[in-house]
């Protein structure tokens, strides 16, 4: 009996394996104890008490899952920062390489990605804005009792947030891309392209990152749990 | 006592329960249970989701130790910031409740003026 009834309250909440197991440990032990201090003979009805008293684990299922979601959604906060970090300190290193290596643009090239320049940095700015709004955002919601509406219109609006501060960056990464390639173009591969292209990647595996995360997170969103 | 009425103050009591020392979810329960006089009957499962959400915010930290029977257990303390936060709470309590209090009271007669 007590097998079922952790499988009924650990399922719901498999899109965080780590929590469901510990769940799942933590209540059992709870159980056992339970039925241990049960005073009757009878280890089925000691065992019924015991789940009984526990509570409903649909209910019980959401709560647990608002306090994963609350704590996931933090760390995703702090990923969008970092990844903006790492852009920032991985363009301003291209740039100072380009600058040291005298590797300057044609000025026909120069014409042609003045636009991609402009949206780059006002892009990246945006990115910023919004990334640290999220964040503050995130960071002033308080973790509900319960997984309520109220608390997944809060989630929702965040993640569109968060992802519409990745979108930018993705943006400002296509652009950064495009001027280094021109940057790039007509010169004999060497060593001396190292930092460009590994910033590039770093650039592109900081933004590919946070996009698989969030879309992760929208995925794997418990939507069957009700607050009860 | 009325359910809602507890829920409200459920981090409270759990706070005040681990002021006794470190505890594992069973005897916290079993705290609750015995302090507030039997008085508290909630549903056993709703304290570990509070358990969880006071150690993500700070106010509690956990450990994992292996009890007599052989069980994997989680061990809960309160962190300094947890106990500085119960301070605080009893604090709001006491006045809130003598607030309450005052209210409540049977109004003391007035001498009626003719």
């Amino acid at each position: 009996m007590i097998p079922q009834y952790l499988d009924s309250l650990c399922d719901p909440l498999r899109f965080d394996p780590a929590l469901s197991r510990c769940v799942r440990q933590e209540v059992e032990d709870h159980l056992r104890e339970t039925v241990a201090a049960d005073p009757t003979d009878d280890r089925l009805e000691a065992q019924r008490h015991a789940i009984a008293n526990f509570g409903d684990p649909r209910v019980i299922a959401a709560q647990f899952a608002a306090v994963s979601l609350s704590r996931r959604s933090r760390r995703v906060g702090a990923g969008v920062i970092v990844a903006l970090g790492t852009v920032f300190i991985a363009m301003k290193a291209r740039v100072t390489w380009f600058a040291a290596m005298q590797l300057t643009m044609s000025d026909d090239w120069r014409a042609a990605t003045g636009i991609a320049l402009a949206i780059d940095r006002y892009a990246f700015w945006f990115s910023v804005i919004v990334g640290i709004a999220g964040w503050v955002y995130v960071d002033s919601l308080r973790v509900p009792t319960a997984l309520d509406p109220a608390y997944r219109r809060q989630l929702r609006r965040y993640f569109l947030i968060c992802a519409t501060a990745t979108s930018a960056l993705g943006v400002t990464v296509i652009c950064d891309g495009i001027m280094t390639t021109f940057r790039l173009l007509g010169t004999e591969l060497s060593l001396d392209h190292l930092i460009p292209i590994v910033s590039m990647a770093i650039e592109l595996g900081c933004t590919g990152t946070l996009a698989v995360h969030l879309r992760r997170m929208a995925r794997r969103a418990p939507s069957g749990l009700s607050a009860g | 006592m009325e359910g809602e009425m507890l829920k409200g103050h459920l981090d409270m009591i759990v706070l005040a329960a681990l002021s006794a020392g470190p505890a594992h979810g069973y005897a916290v329960i079993e705290e609750i249970r015995r302090r507030s006089g039997e008085a508290f009957d909630l549903p056993e499962g709703t304290v570990y989701p509070v358990l969880h959400r006071l150690e993500q915010s700070g106010l509690l930290e956990s450990r994992w130790v292996t009890a007599d029977s052989g069980r994997r257990r989680r061990v809960y303390t309160l962190t300094r910031r947890g106990e500085r936060a119960l301070t605080e709470r009893r604090a709001v309590w006491r006045q809130f409740s003598d607030a309450v209090g005052g209210l409540l009271a049977a109004p003391r007669s007035k001498g009626r003026t003719a």
